[in-house]
This record gives C-alpha cells, sequence and structure tokens, in this order.
C-alpha cells in the first residue's frame, strides 16, 4: 500500500481530494433520498 | 501510516447509545422527556385521557351486558412517537458503534482501507454523540427556558427563539466549547474531519425541499423586490469583501449568508467557498446579532412611518435575515394579525427559494477568483474545480420541481387537502348552528360594517383585490353545507372572521377545528427535514470543533463590518422600495 493512497486531504477533510468527498458526499445523498421514498412512499 | 488507535471510548459511546435507547422504549426516561418534550407529552394526555373515557364506558357496557370487556389499545401519541424515533436511532447507531468498538479493540489494525475508514469512526460517533444530545436534550431545554421566561414575565419575548439557539447553534457553540475547553481526545481528531462531509451531503438533500412549483406561486412583487435585494447585496458583500481583503472564502460564505437567508444559506454555501469553520461562526453570529438589531428596530420605525400590514410585512420579510427573526419582527408590529406574517413569510420564503441561483453563482465566482481566470480559461477551470455536491443540489432541485418526491404545495411540510379529511372531523349539528348564528349577525348592517373594516384593517385579500363581506358569507354557507374546509381561500377568509372581536366562541372553535384537519402533514417532506437536520446537527458540531480562540482572534472583525453595512443598505433600501411601490397587494 502506497504512503499516498493513504494520505489524508486537508485538515477539514477525511478525504484525499474535494472531488471524492462531493462524490461520496452525492451518494449518500442519493441513498438516503431513495430510503425514504422506498420506507415513506409518496 | 496506521490511523486507527485503540481505544475504548467507541464502545463505550455505543453502549451509552443503546442504554438510552433502552430507557426510552421501557419508560425509564418518562419523567424527564415529560419536561423536554412538553408539547408531545400534552398531546400524550389528550390521547390518553380521550382513551380513559373511551375504556370507562366499554367496561360499563361490558358490565351491563355481563360481557368480558373488550380489548382496547391506545392509539400513539406524538410522545410515544419521539421516544419511539429516538429509542430506534439509538439502537441502530448504537447496536453499530458498539460492534465496531470492539472490532477495534480485538482487531490489529494494518495499513489499508479498513484502517483508514475505521479511524475515522470513533471522531464520527463523538460528534454523533454530541448531536444526539444537543437535538434530544439540548435543543428542548433552550425552548422551554426562552418561553418559561416569556410566560413569568421576566421578558416580553422568547429569547431562545429570537436568538436562534435551536441545534444549529447550539452544535456550533457546544463544538467550540469542547474545543477551546477540554481539547479534541485524540482518538477522535480523525472523525473530527467528517463535519464537511455531513454538511455537503445536507446541502445536496437540501435541494429535495425546494420545487419550481412553488417559486411560480409567489406574488411578481416579492419575486422582482427580493431578486434585486438579494442579487445586490451578495453582489455587494463579495465586491466589498475583495476590496477590504477579507479572503475569498469568507467573503462567499458572508455574501451567501447576509444576501439570502441567514445561518442556513451560510450552511449551505460554506462547503461552495471552502469556508473554514471559523468563517461560518463569523458569518452566523454576524447574521443573528444584527437580525436581532432590526427585530427591535424595525416594528417601530414601521409605527412611526404608519406602514400598512402588507407594506411592513414585505419590508420585514426583504430587510431581515434569519426566518425566525422576520416572524418575530412581523408579531411585533402587529400581534393579534396574520396578514403581516402571512406577507413577511411570503418574501421570507421567496428569498429562501433564490438559494439555488446563489449557490451556483458563489462556485462560479469562488473557482474564478481562486484560481485566478485572467489566465486561465474559465470553462476549463470550472470543469475542474465545479464543486459536484452543488450539481447534485440542482439534480435534487430538478428532480423536486418534476414531482418525483412530492406533489407540488407540499414542500412546505403541510399541505392543504379537502379530500383527506376523515369524517370525524366533519362539523358537528352544534358547531354549524353556532357558525349559521354568526352568518346571521354578520349580514345585519353593523355586522356587514365591523367585517368590512376588519377585512380592510387587516389587508384581507383574495389576489388582487380586498375580500368583501359577501366571500365571507358565501365562505361561511358554504362551510354549513358541506361540514369541512373546501378550499384555501376558504380557509384564509374564515381564519380571519375568525380573528375579529366579538365572534362567538364555539363558531371561532368551529372554524378552527376545520381548518386544522384540512391541513395535512407532508410525512415524506418531515422524513426529509429530519435527515437534513441530522446532517446539519453532526456537521456543524463537528465544525464547532474546529474554531479555535485563536482562530477567532486572527478573522479579525471585517465580517462585521462588511455584514454591518450591505445589511444597512439592504434594510433602508428595501425600506424606500416599499415605501414607493407596496400598497396594498403582493
Amino acid at each position: 500500500m502506497s504512503e499516498q493512497q493513504f494520505e489524508r486531504g486537508t485538515s477539514l477533510s477525511i478525504f484525499a481530494a474535494d472531488r471524492r468527498e462531493d462524490m461520496g458526499a452525492l451518494i449518500a445523498a442519493l441513498l438516503i433520498a431513495l430510503g425514504v421514498l422506498l420506507v415513506i412512499g409518496k | 501510516m496506521i490511523y486507527t488507535k485503540k481505544s475504548p471510548a467507541l464502545l463505550i459511546i455505543g453502549v451509552l447509545m443503546l442504554v438510552w435507547g433502552y430507557l426510552n422504549a421501557s419508560g425509564g426516561v418518562d419523567g424527564m422527556q415529560s419536561w423536554l418534550q412538553k408539547g408531545a407529552y400534552s398531546d400524550h394526555m389528550k390521547v390518553k385521557e380521550k382513551f380513559d373515557a373511551e375504556l370507562r364506558v366499554a367496561t360499563e357496557m361490558a358490565a351491563a351486558e355481563s360481557k368480558p370487556v373488550p380489548a382496547m389499545k391506545m392509539a400513539a401519541s406524538n410522545f410515544d412517537k419521539v421516544k419511539g424515533e429516538q429509542a430506534q436511532l439509538s439502537y441502530i447507531v448504537g447496536g453499530l458503534f458498539a460492534a465496531l468498538g470492539l472490532l477495534i479493540l480485538v482487531w490489529t489494525p494494518k495499513e489499508g482501507n479498513l484502517d483508514y475508514y475505521l479511524g475515522v469512526v470513533p471522531g464520527t460517533a463523538f460528534i454523533v454523540g454530541i448531536a444526539f444530545a444537543v437535538r434530544w436534550v439540548l435543543d428542548p431545554v433552550f425552548a422551554n427556558w426562552g418561553k418559561g421566561v416569556k410566560d413569568a414575565g421576566i421578558l416580553s419575548w422568547d429569547f431562545a427563539h429570537i436568538f436562534n439557539l435551536n441545534y444549529v447553534v447550539l452544535g456550533i457553540v457546544i463544538g467550540i466549547v469542547i474545543v477551546n475547553v477540554f481539547s479534541i481526545p485524540g482518538w477522535a481528531a480523525n472523525g473530527v474531519r467528517t463535519a464537511r462531509f455531513f454538511l455537503k451531503t445536507g446541502v445536496i438533500l437540501l435541494g429535495v425541499l425546494y420545487s419550481a412549483a412553488e417559486l411560480a406561486q409567489l406574488g411578481g412583487l416579492s419575486v422582482i423586490m427580493i431578486g434585486i435585494f438579494v442579487l445586490g447585496s451578495v453582489g455587494m458583500v463579495l465586491f466589498m469583501g475583495r476590496r477590504m481583503n477579507a479572503g475569498n472564502s469568507m467573503t462567499g460564505i458572508l455574501s451567501a449568508g447576509v444576501g439570502v437567508c441567514g445561518v442556513s444559506a451560510a450552511v449551505a454555501a460554506a462547503p461552495v467557498v471552502q469556508a473554514k469553520a471559523v468563517e461560518i461562526a463569523y458569518t452566523i453570529g454576524t447574521i443573528l446579532v444584527w437580525g436581532v438589531g432590526c427585530m427591535f428596530l424595525f416594528p417601530t420605525v414601521g409605527h412611526m412611518l404608519g406602514m400598512g400590514p402588507v407594506q411592513f410585512g414585505a419590508w420585514a420579510g426583504t430587510g431581515i435575515l434569519n426566518s425566525a427573526q422576520v416572524a418575530g419582527a412581523a408579531l411585533a408590529f402587529d400581534p393579534n394579525g396574520i396578514e403581516t406574517l402571512k406577507v413577511a413569510e411570503i418574501f421570507n420564503i421567496t428569498r429562501v427559494l433564490f438559494l439555488p441561483i446563489i449557490v451556483v453563482w458563489l462556485a462560479a465566482w469562488y473557482v474564478k477568483h481562486e484560481e485566478g481566470a485572467q489566465k486561465v480559461d474559465l470553462k476549463q477551470v470550472l470543469v475542474a474545480k465545479f464543486p459536484v455536491f452543488v450539481l447534485g443540489f440542482l439534480g435534487m432541485f430538478a428532480l423536486s420541481s418534476m414531482g418525483v418526491f412530492a406533489p407540488a404545495g407540499h414542500y412546505q411540510g403541510k399541505y392543504f387537502s379537502t379530500e383527506q379529511i376523515k369524517e370525524d372531523h366533519w362539523l358537528k349539528g352544534k358547531e354549524t348552528r353556532a357558525i349559521e348564528g354568526e352568518l346571521k349577525r354578520l349580514q345585519e348592517p353593523e355586522g356587514a360594517k365591523a367585517l368590512k373594516d376588519h377585512f380592510v384593517a387587516k389587508a384581507i385579500n383574495i389576489g388582487q383585490r380586498h375580500a368583501t363581506p359577501d366571500d365571507a358569507y358565501k365562505a361561511m354557507q358554504n362551510l354549513i353545507d358541506s361540514k369541512k374546509m373546501m378550499s384555501r381561500e376558504q380557509d384564509a377568509i374564515l381564519n380571519a372572521v375568525a380573528k375579529m372581536s366579538g365572534v362567538d366562541a364555539v363558531a371561532k372553535g368551529a372554524v378552527e377545528k376545520a381548518s386544522k384537519a384540512a391541513w395535512h402533514n407532508s410525512k415524506l417532506i418531515g422524513a426529509f427535514r429530519n435527515w437534513i437536520a441530522w446532517l446539519f446537527a453532526i456537521g456543524l458540531t463537528g465544525l464547532g470543533m474546529q474554531i479555535t480562540a485563536k482562530a477567532l482572534k486572527q478573522a479579525g472583525g471585517k465580517p462585521l463590518i462588511i455584514g454591518g453595512i450591505v445589511g444597512t443598505v439592504k434594510a433602508v433600501g428595501s425600506l424606500i422600495v416599499v415605501l414607493l411601490f407596496v400598497k396594498e397587494f403582493v
């Protein structure tokens, strides 16, 4: 495992890059939205 | 590098959550919860009272007929739902943390993905645990405290409501206290950095609560006025921030806070301009201090200038930044009227709906100024640097505008529906007779004059004209015939009639009952709001933990100066426009 692969990004984030953090947030938000729609229904 | 630190902290947090879940499920903290959740507990007592009465009747009937008492179960009250939610969440989250806490204790970490992500969990659990305490304990404690001080007559206003001492502000404050007084424990340091991820997820989900259909329903004047003042003040803060060298991220977040809708706009814009935690704290502080000043000043100025309800509502909704403070100023100006509050809220909602536009503007502005767009291709820079989560927010906004999540009209969390009124909520004979009595009284010349004067004084309008006594008569007759509210317009007119002095108490109660039965909570929007509130509570607690006293000193007083100047220009400018152009209709 290389040092770079597991290097944290800025002191504000656990992700190595902002884009990665954005994509993670996007996936999390979509999963939550889907979950809410499935559990509660429209 | 190994990130996972061997510590029993995660296991302890998980077990504490499981205990809290058990205490809620078993009724072990009912005494404390009945004080914290006063509103829900009062609902619980009503449901219990009704159930006890039904049980008594059933027992008496069974005894008279020599039959066994039928099995009956009390309906779930709001109090049961609140405790159920706390127990469920505590079991799920606590169980997960306890299991991972055990794994950390027994596993010898090796460099890799498992270590990278597991190392984050204890700190995440730390901020999640504090967010639980803030939302479930501190938030209701302050709400009760503020109300108690007001009810006791010590203050004439609810300080917790006016100073926005809810989970948003309390989460940041608790975070600041922890980092400055106790410092963050070593095992939690990595996890605290998940704060921004939670905020970004919350911002993307925020898009669900906006709908283009809602925007289209708003009055033309509110859209034009808010458009000019929101975009104008954002532009002015961006200009001043650059001139005063306040820093791009500080300027960006302050512009959203001062221009759009206060605290939530600042939180939404923070990741867009990569704002530091201390800059968010400064922006929120500036907005709240400024807003409190406005809330006391606006009603006085409004009365001095003899402004009408529509004029004052338009001014407060444009000039004051924070939603709670807009409502506070409107009620301070006209405590018994709903029209000022209604107009102020129309403007307030319009301003909030401008958030998507501002988010995109700030994203482009920030990328341009950070990268020095004069030297590079802006398009290329935007493609490379534009925050993807903003697109997620806009994507959610587009989906909600298409009606994917909820029908248009549900986005405020409540919606009007005649079809969904249950038959046992229809008006009874005694109630319709009381309305008939009021209808006759108001059709007499004296009653008709009082009704007309009331509509003019409170600026009760239907579209672009004043409501007339005839509108009220039709609405009342319709309610008598159908025993339920048939339209939003009827609901608005009859609520205005019910607020007249001298209206019979039974008739007033009947209108309020019919109105309450016609408005329904959107479960879906409620669930989304709950998720967003949790994500923001967790994110803001973590952000608070990044604000040290040293960082606050370094930030200086520039945000307060810029916010104060722009806020004053906006307040005075909107006052002039309102006095010149706003007369009676919005």
